[in-house]
């Protein structure tokens, strides 16, 4: 094995960060979608997960909540496994894909299906719609709701149990400038308040200006763990930075 | 659990199933009524078997596509996945969406015996024809209906995780139930009246000549029930969520 970039660190220790992927490896078949992947996120942190269109990362994050179990390795969330979470829901707010609405169902009810099983108070739901401002579209069917309104509900979803938290795959996607700026804002004051986000982007730019380090996977490894002060300046900037990490990692 | 009947309720796909079923019911039970003979409607267990059995066939059919469209339905709209995050534990949902299966099955069989007792009385009474079935008759149809939609909804829910994919799971329910039970049922009893579906009409007293005891039905069909619930754990454990 050739040796590591210094900019990918040691194993994680254990027991330590919000979220710990150690050695995790995903096979589907002869593909290997994960490969070896460790990373640790410090509390109070917002982290942008980057990586090109197949570098394995929404793969990586259906691995640390649950939905998918590794070929090998470990993914702990809050100190464990996510399944073995007590009422998960009021921990970990998590969004992998905006579309995942029934489209007859409004979005009141989809957070009240939510609420119910995830043991979270009733009262929450209306405050979420109105947090994300969808109060005035409630009651409407989710079919008739754009791209933004539906990240926005799936926004909403993951703030219902108040979690720590908050593991987002492109929630910007779909949003207008205003809303971009709504949800940076947000995850800025989240993460004041102790909360921990990790977010994954292709928006380099609008990445820049939210997060505090950025994990970025090539080819189902991590090519890159750092603070964003480490990739992105003197006169680099994150973009450069990532385009010279990512194209050497295709093999 | 809460929250699954919830998911029943909030959506048409459940008045919808039943609007469907309860038309279904009717007309079946009057093509019956008027088609056939008078001389093979007059005593009770012709009128049980040709006429408001179907009520008890039809739940229960439609009771199945509740249990699988529980899970097949999240899958294609992909809200197993939000689902999953609130319930990591297979089981717990597994359970939680059994309890709304059976219990909207129940419903849905309830209502469809219910719905062809009254078309059958109807239809024979403006053929002029007289009303055999007793009380007895009637408890037995709507509660063994009802019973047998309810664990009919916990078969439906375990083909819906195994198969996941909406349309050939609905599909094969349905081949099972209108093609492949009658075959076996008519070609070779012994092993036909042991198939589910035959359970069911058992339970209702139906063809009691050639069907099981409706307790003994009860007892093997609560028997595949737990076996569909156990299949469906193991099958959502194993796989990953889509």
């Amino acid at each position: 094995m050739a040796p590591a970039q210094p900019r990918i660190p040691a194993d994680p220790p254990p027991g330590a960060g919000a979220v710990v992927a150690r050695h995790l490896t995903k096979r589907f078949g002869a593909t290997v979608a994960v490969d070896d992947v460790s990373f640790s996120l410090a509390p109070g942190t917002v982290t942008g997960f980057l990586g090109p269109n197949g570098a394995g990362k929404t793969t990586t994050l259906r691995l640390l909540l649950g939905l998918a179990r590794p070929t090998s390795g470990e993914a702990l969330v809050l100190g464990r496994p996510y399944a073995e979470l007590d009422r998960p829901a009021r921990r970990v707010g998590a969004v992998l894909e905006s579309g995942d609405l029934h489209p007859g169902r409004s979005a009141r009810d989809h957070l009240r299906v939510l609420a119910a099983a995830g043991g979270i108070e009733g009262r929450r739901v209306g405050e979420v719609l109105a947090l994300v401002g969808l109060g005035a579209a409630a009651r409407r069917p989710v079919r008739t709701f754009s791209l933004g309104m539906r990240q926005r509900l799936g926004l909403a979803a993951a703030l219902l149990g108040e979690p720590e938290l908050l593991v987002l795959d492109e929630p910007a996607n779909g949003l207008d400038p205003e809303g971009v700026r709504w949800l940076r804002q947000l995850l800025r004051s989240f993460a004041a308040g102790g909360g921990t986000v990790l977010v994954s982007s292709h928006l380099l730019a609008e990445i820049a200006q939210t997060v505090d380090r950025v994990v970025i996977l090539g080819g189902g490894r991590v090519v890159a763990d750092a603070g964003l002060a480490e990739l992105a300046g003197g006169g680099q900037t994150l973009e450069d930075a990532y385009l010279e990490l990512t194209a050497g990692a295709v093999s | 659990m809460r929250s699954e009947v919830l998911k029943v309720l909030t959506t048409r796909t459940a008045a919808g199933l039943a609007a469907a079923m309860g038309g279904l019911v009717a007309l079946a039970v009057a093509l019956h009524a008027y088609g056939l003979p008078a001389d093979r409607l007059a005593t009770a267990e012709d009128q049980l078997d040709f006429l408001v059995g179907w009520g008890a066939v039809l739940g229960a059919l439609f009771a199945s596509l509740l249990g699988a469209l529980s899970f097949t339905a999240e899958v294609r709209h992909g809200t197993i996945r939000p689902t999953l995050l609130v319930t990591p534990r297979r089981a717990r949902m597994v359970l939680a969406k059994a309890v709304a299966a059976a219990g909207g099955g129940a419903v849905l069989g309830l209502t469809g015996t219910a719905t062809a007792v009254l078309a059958g009385r109807v239809v024979l009474a403006v053929r002029g024809l007289s009303w055999a079935l007793g009380a007895a008759d009637l408890a037995l149809l709507l509660g063994g209906g009802a019973a047998a939609a309810a664990l009919w909804g916990l078969l439906g829910l375990g083909v819906g995780t195994v198969v996941r994919n909406q349309v050939p799971a609905v599909v094969g329910i349905l081949a099972w139930v209108l093609f492949v039970e009658g075959i076996l049922v008519d070609t070779a009893p012994g092993v036909g009246r042991l198939s589910p579906g035959a359970l069911g009409q058992a339970m209702s007293g139906l063809r009691p000549e050639t069907l099981l005891v409706p307790v003994v039905a009860a007892g093997l069909l609560g028997a595949y029930g737990a076996a569909a619930l156990a299949v469906a754990v193991v099958a959502t454990n194993r796989q990953d969520a889509p």
